[in-house]
């Protein structure tokens, strides 16, 4: 018996057919039989990370905006700010116009904007989200088949490490902060080259299998009897556990081979140093190491912080920091901006720029690694002066394996920020339909860049 | 009446927020109810250990040659303090990793060829293969120090399976017992404080700690560790509920030399030294800045105040007066005074013409505080109230024009700030916040001594309160003379040591804590035995989902119900 439509002709009509978008997991029957490629013919894996950046990009109310373009949908300017993307501009979709509603919550300066993005809602507190972020729903649909399932990276060189992953909205996860740190998480004691011809399961691994179960064994005794928010912290642990024995799993099936995987050489420590150079340089080692890691399919869902919302950054020998400078540079009533904060901003790019370079120059396929990702990138603020959580600038990078149609402007004056975290989340096939709360809940992706 | 309420309505919304994350975050989760019945002891509190609790732990139990090569999951601060913040904390994925690394690498080191007739105390029948009785003596004996209490049977026959197969897999009776001590060492049971009560026997209607959890609070506050043999049998035999047993506890725990620990760990805490250890600054500016600045820094503050506070057991308050301190090599050259004593550390004395006036004045708390190109008068005038008086300042309004502060490169920080002062919407906080700070302004962005900014000198002249100063000293004697610096500690230790910030219900007791410290002639072992011995201090506090319905008047978190013999 044949269906009266094709899963192909399926496909074609839902997802390029009209402008309607549905949230849909990705299900297997939108898989080709063996389940190694979309039905269209894309190759899997698709990875999926988010970067984010402090302090925003220049667009005053007064009209000086340096970053977004008069032009929308393809063939978007390349606005002073952006410079440093050019080369990968077929590739970056640029959001803006989008904002941070809060339904009467505060604007806790330099965290409500990132937590709305990521957990789609504005928090009551500093510090802490109200719901996950976005990362982990990616992580539990596509993170589950390799050793890592969700790797954090902080290249900021702050005071304290900086993260915005979290399950519980109080725990939030330890990043990696030097290149050693994450070269010895990826490819030190643990990582099984996938292209070695003479893989053998390691015994140590069934071993280590057996602490786990001895820990687990008491979950019910401890957990009778716990209050509910006892109970969150217990379950996130077990969680954790239950990551650690997928992992342990993980490691004793022959990896497959990755072509495009040549384990690095060790890096060397770089200075500790938060000038704006230093920061960027750890950024690119980082992203070079990462870059690699997804090559070699040790993880396939990253979160790059590259500076913190408050960034502590400096030009060196200059005493102020970025986050002063955004705040007491006056605007140039000439320019109609803050030339130094636009400056910075545009280092900022830069950064960014190399970070995607890096995943750029990995040939996977047809393609690049880049292709086969999709970086979600955003900031705290909009314009960082008066810290707007209007305008907050987002991008989505990369082909996420030939579902996002990129190398687009997409202006919406006064949306959520939430639907480009949906679209983000829809893109890498996580089975989210909607998301946020308030006024901030949606359903409807954005369908423009959906392919 | 209606901050109250505002404050109950946010405290009600971020539960029910939680409540419904926590289901969602956890769908595979099952529904555990609370337990029921009555003289069943029940879980009022989880808590993760802190770095430093962890470190010494394994220090106390295992010997201080075992090297602990790691890093821990950040920390978070709440109220000032990190020890509320870690009461909210889980553990991570990512961070699970590392304590399971670190767990294999101490059980390796324990149980290594040279140590293990020194870690076990006794021999296996066949060193190939598995034994019972000898796993179960060092499974139990650990296990106890590692959970706080005695192991039940089955947490005990769960590692016993485990080093079985470990032994038998690996031919390696050594083998199997270093799995069974690493599944210790990432257990929940080690690696947060369950906190227990049970009803009081003496009055079943009415619930308290057990004594092991009464053990474990005590020894985290006084010695930042597990507790050793002696606690736990006093908790063991009930000695520990009685009035002499607990006292007879708190002195031996005061006097001994651990008491320093707890000390340091606590300022650590308080004066947000953490912060130290990531410290940057721009080595243009500051070419003398290094980590083992950094490092000698907060040491020197930590060993001022034992000196001070612990060994001559003087007046808390002279903390902020007293220029008796200790200095090193790195930091002599940043202070700009010769060092000659061929001891790392030395004893010296700041002259009154330094300009400096105890720990405020020294590079700990002024580099910490600072950016890293500049001092910041905001940032130690926030701290000053946040840290020593209890003063915390709001978050800075989120649309404000910052238009008017202009150039760092002319004139002094004062000229800049005023324009904040002048700034409506800033004025309200930056009033009280950079005041105290300006006083500490002939201290640069590294806590070197200057008088001139920008060619500029620098005017010091600072307010707390209201109160007018001049210069650091004059800041000083203001702190060490204001009644609420004695208050704020009181509070903070009983904040640190029961992991929750005081509410209105406490004030009555924070009062009378604050009489009987000043009663001592502020002596800080004194309010810490004082502290530890008070009834407060074991109070049992329901969380929500847990709440019996006989319950200690004390509790006003959980209203009593007045029938009934069942949890709710």
């Amino acid at each position: 018996m044949s269906l009266p439509f094709t899963r192909r002709s399926f496909l074609r009509g839902m997802l390029s057919g009209s402008a309607v978008c549905i949230g849909l997991p990705t299900l297997d029957w939108f898989l080709n039989d063996n389940g190694t490629a979309f039905a269209d013919g894309t190759k899997l894996p698709v990875r999926f990370g988010t970067y984010f950046w402090g302090l925003g990009l220049t667009d005053t109310p007064t009209g000086g905006t340096r970053w977004v373009p008069s032009k929308t949908g393809r063939g978007y300017e390349v606005m002073p700010e952006l410079e440093p993307l050019a080369a990968v501009k077929e590739k970056v979709s640029v959001f803006s116009g989008f904002r941070v509603i809060g339904d009467g919550r505060p604007n806790l300066v330099h965290w409500s904007g990132h937590a709305a993005i990521l957990s789609g809602i504005a928090p009551a507190a500093s510090g802490r989200f109200d719901a996950p972020s976005l990362d982990t729903r990616v992580a539990d649909a596509i993170g589950t088949g390799t050793r890592f399932k969700v790797l954090d990276i902080d290249a900021s060189m702050s005071r304290l490490p900086v993260s915005y992953s979290t399950r519980t909205g109080y725990t939030f996860s330890t990043p990696e902060t030097t290149p050693l740190a994450l070269y010895t998480r990826l490819f030190g004691a643990g990582f099984q080259d996938p292209n070695s011809d003479n893989w053998q399961p390691d015994p140590s691994i069934r071993l280590r299998q057996s602490v786990l179960s001895a820990v687990k064994d008491q979950r019910q005794a401890l957990m009778a009897g716990v209050s509910k928010a006892d109970q969150t912290k217990l379950d996130q642990y077990f969680t954790s556990v239950r990551e650690m024995e997928n992992q342990l799993a993980i490691q004793l099936q022959k990896p497959d081979k990755c072509e495009s995987c040549v384990p690095p050489a060790a890096p060397k420590e770089l200075p500790r140093s938060a000038s704006v150079d230093a920061v960027r340089a750890n950024t690119k080692a980082l992203a070079k190491l990462l870059a690699m890691g997804l090559a070699c399919n040790q993880t396939r869902v990253f979160n790059f912080v590259h500076t913190a919302g408050t960034s502590e950054t400096y030009i060196a020998g200059q005493s102020k920091i970025y986050h002063q400078i955004t705040h007491d540079e006056p605007t140039d009533a000439k320019l109609g901006y803050q030339p130094e904060t636009s400056k910075l901003a545009g280092l900022v790019m830069q950064a960014f720029g190399d970070f995607l370079m890096e995943l750029d120059a990995i040939k996977e396929g047809a393609g690049t690694l880049l292709d086969h990702s999709l970086i979600f990138a955003f900031s705290d603020t909009g314009y960082a002066k008066i810290h707007a959580i209007e305008n907050i600038p987002m991008f989505l990078a990369g082909g996420a394996g030939g579902r996002h149609k990129a190398g687009q402007h997409i202006h919406v004056t006064g949306e959520s920020v939430t639907r480009v975290s949906l679209t983000a989340q829809q893109l890498v096939g996580a089975p989210v339909g909607e998301f946020g709360s308030g006024s901030m809940k949606t359903a409807r992706p954005i369908s423009e860049v959906v392919a | 009446l209606l901050r109250k309420k505002s404050r109950w309505l946010s405290r009600w919304v971020s539960f029910a927020f939680l409540c419904a994350f926590a289901i969602a975050a956890t769908p595979r989760a099952r529904t555990f109810e609370p337990v029921t019945g009555e003289n069943q002891a029940i879980k009022v509190g989880v808590r993760r250990i802190t770095e430093s609790q962890y470190r010494h732990t394994i220090v106390d139990i295992f010997g201080p040659q075992i090297k602990i090569n790691a890093r821990f999951e950040p920390e978070r601060r709440e109220d000032g303090l990190l020890a509320i913040g870690n009461a909210q904390l889980s553990l991570t994925a990512s961070g699970f990793e590392q304590y399971f690394a670190l767990a294999s690498s101490i059980a390796d080191q324990v149980l290594s060829e040279k140590q293990r007739a020194v870690s076990v105390g006794c021999k296996p029948a066949n060193l190939n293969d598995a034994d019972d009785s000898c796993a179960r003596q060092l499974i139990e004996s650990y296990g106890e120090r590692l959970f706080r209490r005695p192991l039940t049977e089955s947490e005990i026959l769960a590692r016993l399976k485990t080093a079985a197969i470990g032994a038998k897999q690996s031919g390696d009776f050594y083998a199997g017992l270093k799995l069974a001590l690493t599944s210790l060492l990432v257990a929940p049971e080690f690696l947060f404080r369950v906190e227990t009560a049970e009803p009081n026997p003496t009055n079943p209607k009415q619930y308290r700690l057990d004594g092991y959890t009464k053990a474990a609070r005590l020894s985290f506050l006084l010695w930042d560790t597990a507790p050793d043999r002696e606690l736990l049998d006093a908790a063991k035999s009930g000695a520990i509920h009685t009035e002499a047993g607990l006292k007879q506890q708190i002195n031996r725990m005061v006097t001994s030399p651990r008491f320093e620990d707890g000390v340091r760990a606590f300022f650590t805490d308080m004066l947000q030294f953490d912060g130290l250890e990531n410290l940057v600054k721009d080595p243009m500016i500051y070419p003398k800045f290094s980590q083992s600045i950094s490092d000698s820094a907060k040491e020197q503050t930590l060993r001022t105040i034992i000196a001070l506070l612990v060994r001559d057991k003087r007046d808390y308050r002279d903390l902020f007066t007293a220029n008796e301190t200790f200095i090193n090599r790195p930091l002599a050259a940043v202070y700009r005074i010769p060092f000659a004593s061929s001891s790392e550390w030395a004893a010296y004395t700041f002259p009154q013409s330094s300009g400096r006036s105890g720990i405020l004045t020294q590079i700990g708390f002024l580099s910490l505080f600072s950016h890293p190109g500049t001092s910041s008068p905001t940032k130690r005038g926030i701290k000053v109230l946040e840290i020593f008086m209890c003063q915390p300042t709001p978050d800075p309004p989120a649309n404000v024009d910052f238009s008017r502060v202009q150039d760092s490169t002319k004139g002094t920080v004062r000229g800049r700030l005023l324009d904040h002062m002048q700034t409506v919407g800033c004025a309200g906080c930056h009033r009280l916040t950079d005041p105290p700070g300006l006083a500490l302004e002939h201290f640069d962005g590294l806590g070197q001594l200057r008088t001139m900014e920008n060619g500029s000198r620098i005017d010091v002249n600072g307010e707390l309160n209201g109160v007018k100063c001049e210069g650091a000293q004059g800041l000083g004697k203001l702190l060490h003379d204001n009644p609420e610096v004695p208050t704020c500690l009181v509070r903070k230790v009983y904040a640190y040591g029961v992991g929750r910030k005081t509410e209105d219900q406490d004030e009555r007791y924070i009062a009378e804590q604050t009489r009987m410290f000043a009663g001592s002639g502020y002596r800080l072992p004194d309010l810490m035995a004082q502290i530890a011995l008070s009834p407060e201090f074991f109070k049992v506090v329901f969380p929500g989902g847990t709440r019996p319905r006989h319950s200690n008047p004390a509790t006003k978190r959980a209203p009593l119900q007045k029938s009934g013999g069942k949890f709710k």
